[in-house]
């Protein structure tokens, strides 16, 4: 027996010991620093088994360390939450789904920020469990059977009422109507076109002098056309004073137009004008003597 | 040997050689090898002839074949992290890989290869280093020196096996889950965290205890098969080669069929 064989051999079995108990201990317990217990009470069929993760809003702090299974219905959950985490008061423990196979974490949400918390050892409230698997699963196979439904309602009325038919030749119609529409749009554009090059040769033609000129004519009719309209405005003015005047029965063509007696005398007037010039066709010398010397 | 004497006549013995000698062949070895267990637990009685070579014997079996195992289990490890990152399909949680790749070291693949590659080196040395003493008379030389052959030789290598398989299997487990761990975040996208959640997931400590005894187990199936093999051995140089080659071909067909009746009879109490 040598001793550095007693040495090699101690040595390889010592590290083995150490590393199987340290090993297991870090697996079971999820690590050496041991945390402090928290407790949950949750209902049967939770699908919760040590190891399992514990999230507070989201962050790792711990793990399910022991599932004690309770003949009341209950299973009582013993979590170790590590020491640099607490739990604030308020908060929730509730089951929530990770991944499509039924695996499962549990989820601590507190109410709102505070700055007490529960103590180390204490049970958490349970809060309303998140949809398990099987009523996703449920959810999804009755959103299945109504699609299997509208999928026969579809066959119904599409393939065997003739629907997919009628489809088809309003899509050739259409197809139809947009080749047409297309020829048109080809033909305006060919005309656009050529208007636009007629345009521009116009354009282009128009001497920059001459256009500069019939633009000084234009301001000066423009200027004209403003002193006509002023002159306008004005006179209409005058004329609309003349015109209540008129209309007011002030002055000779006021009372003309307005009194009914100056019509009176007027008439009388003209009918002795008639009855004098009638005089004067018959008896002419009555009026007219002529004397020479 | 009596048991296998042959009858005379034409379809008798060829019924007899095709049926009734295999059978006689197979109880033939059973009883001789209890009577080598026999032996063996006669001589635990003499520890001041075995106990001095034990830690020679654990040197050879466990201390020496310490890096092979590790190379075998850290190649291992990498190896499932990697088939498994690479067969998950969208939307399974990327935990999952530590948890088969802890599953699979530690429940299985530790032990066993393990196993498997100290039937391959310490097999063949246990059978060719003791049918060498067989075939140049240093057993007989022994008994003649009143050392009791079985307690000098055989005793030593299955009390190292039994003791160093598991402590090698324990390496081989921390290995392969080492570099499963380091090829799943180095290699792949997978993250330390999702590796830790896995590890830990639905563990209990009897996996660990499952590990060690089927590593017990094999190791005290290779010590002892191969040690029987080569204690039997005769025909000199060319008995020695094929004693050892049969030793490793038993000793690997008995760790395979140890392994699957111990994960028959306990796989219900490793349900995670």
């Amino acid at each position: 027996m040598r001793p550095r064989d007693n040495i090699l051999v101690g040595a390889v079995i010592t590290a083995a010991f150490v590393v199987l108990v340290v090993g297991t201990l870090w697996l079971v317990r999820g690590g050496l620093q041991g945390g402090y217990p928290m407790y949950v009470r949750l209902p049967w069929g939770s699908g919760i088994k040590q190891g399992q993760t514990v999230f507070l809003t989201g962050v790792d702090v711990g793990f399910v360390s022991a599932v004690d299974l309770r003949t009341d219905g209950t299973l009582v959950v013993e979590m170790r939450i590590r020491k640099q985490f607490r739990i604030p008061e308020g908060t929730t423990a509730s089951i929530e789904p990770n991944g499509f196979f039924g695996d499962v974490d549990v989820a601590l949400r507190p109410s709102r920020p505070t700055t007490s918390y529960i103590p180390p050892r204490d049970t958490v409230p349970a809060g309303k469990p998140a949809p398990t698997m099987a009523q996703l699963l449920a959810r999804a196979d009755s959103a299945s059977t109504r699609l299997g439904d509208v999928a026969r309602v579809v066959q119904v009325e599409m393939v065997q009422g003739g629907g997919i038919a009628d489809l088809r030749k309003t899509l050739e119609s259409a197809n139809a109507l947009v080749v047409q529409l297309s020829g048109i749009a080809a033909a305006q554009s060919r005309y656009l076109d050529r208007t636009m090059r007629s345009l521009s040769r116009t354009v282009s033609a128009i001497d920059s002098a001459t256009v500069d000129s019939a633009v000084k004519n234009l301001k000066t009719t423009t200027a004209n056309m403003s002193d006509l309209t002023n002159n306008l405005e004005r006179a209409t003015s005058q004329l609309d004073a003349v015109l209540v005047k008129v209309d007011s029965g002030g002055g000779t063509v006021g009372k003309f137009v307005n009194d009914p007696a100056v019509y009176n005398n007027l008439q009388a007037v003209l009918a002795r004008l008639d009855s004098l010039t009638a005089d004067l066709r018959r008896n002419p010398k009555r009026y007219i003597n002529v004397h020479i010397f | 040997m009596t048991a296998t004497a042959l009858p005379e006549g034409g379809a008798f013995r060829r019924a007899w050689d095709v049926i009734a000698r295999p059978i006689l062949e197979f109880f033939n070895g059973v009883g001789a090898r209890g009577y080598f267990l026999r032996e063996i637990l006669r001589a635990l009685g003499e520890p001041g002839t075995y106990l001095p070579e034990v830690v020679k014997q654990m040197r050879a079996i466990g201390v020496d074949s310490l890096p092979l195992a590790s190379l075998v289990a850290a190649f291992i490890g990498s190896v499932i992290a990697l088939q498994t990152r690479y067969q998950l399909f969208p939307g399974i949680q990327l935990s999952v890989i530590g948890l088969i790749a802890r599953q699979m070291v530690i429940l299985e693949l530790g032990p066993l290869l393990t196993g498997l590659v100290l039937a391959g080196r310490v097999g063949a040395q246990m059978t060719a280093e003791i049918g060498t003493m067989r075939v140049t008379e240093q057993i007989d030389a022994l008994e003649t020196l009143a050392f009791d052959p079985v307690a000098y030789l055989v005793v030593p290598r299955i009390i190292a096996g039994l003791i160093m398989l598991p402590v090698l299997t324990v390496y081989a487990d921390v290995i392969g889950i080492g570099f499963s761990f380091l090829t799943s975040v180095i290699v792949t996208d997978v993250h330390t965290f999702d590796f830790r959640a896995g590890l830990r997931l639905g563990f209990s400590q009897f996996q660990v205890f499952y590990s060690l005894l089927k590593a017990l187990m094999f190791g005290g199936a290779i010590s002892f098969l191969c040690s029987y093999e080569g204690y039997v051995t005769g025909a000199g140089a060319e008995g020695v080669g094929r004693s050892t080659a049969r030793a490793v071909v038993i000793a690997s067909i008995w760790i395979l069929v140890l392994d699957a009746l111990t994960a028959a009879v306990l796989a219900p109490y490793l349900q995670a």
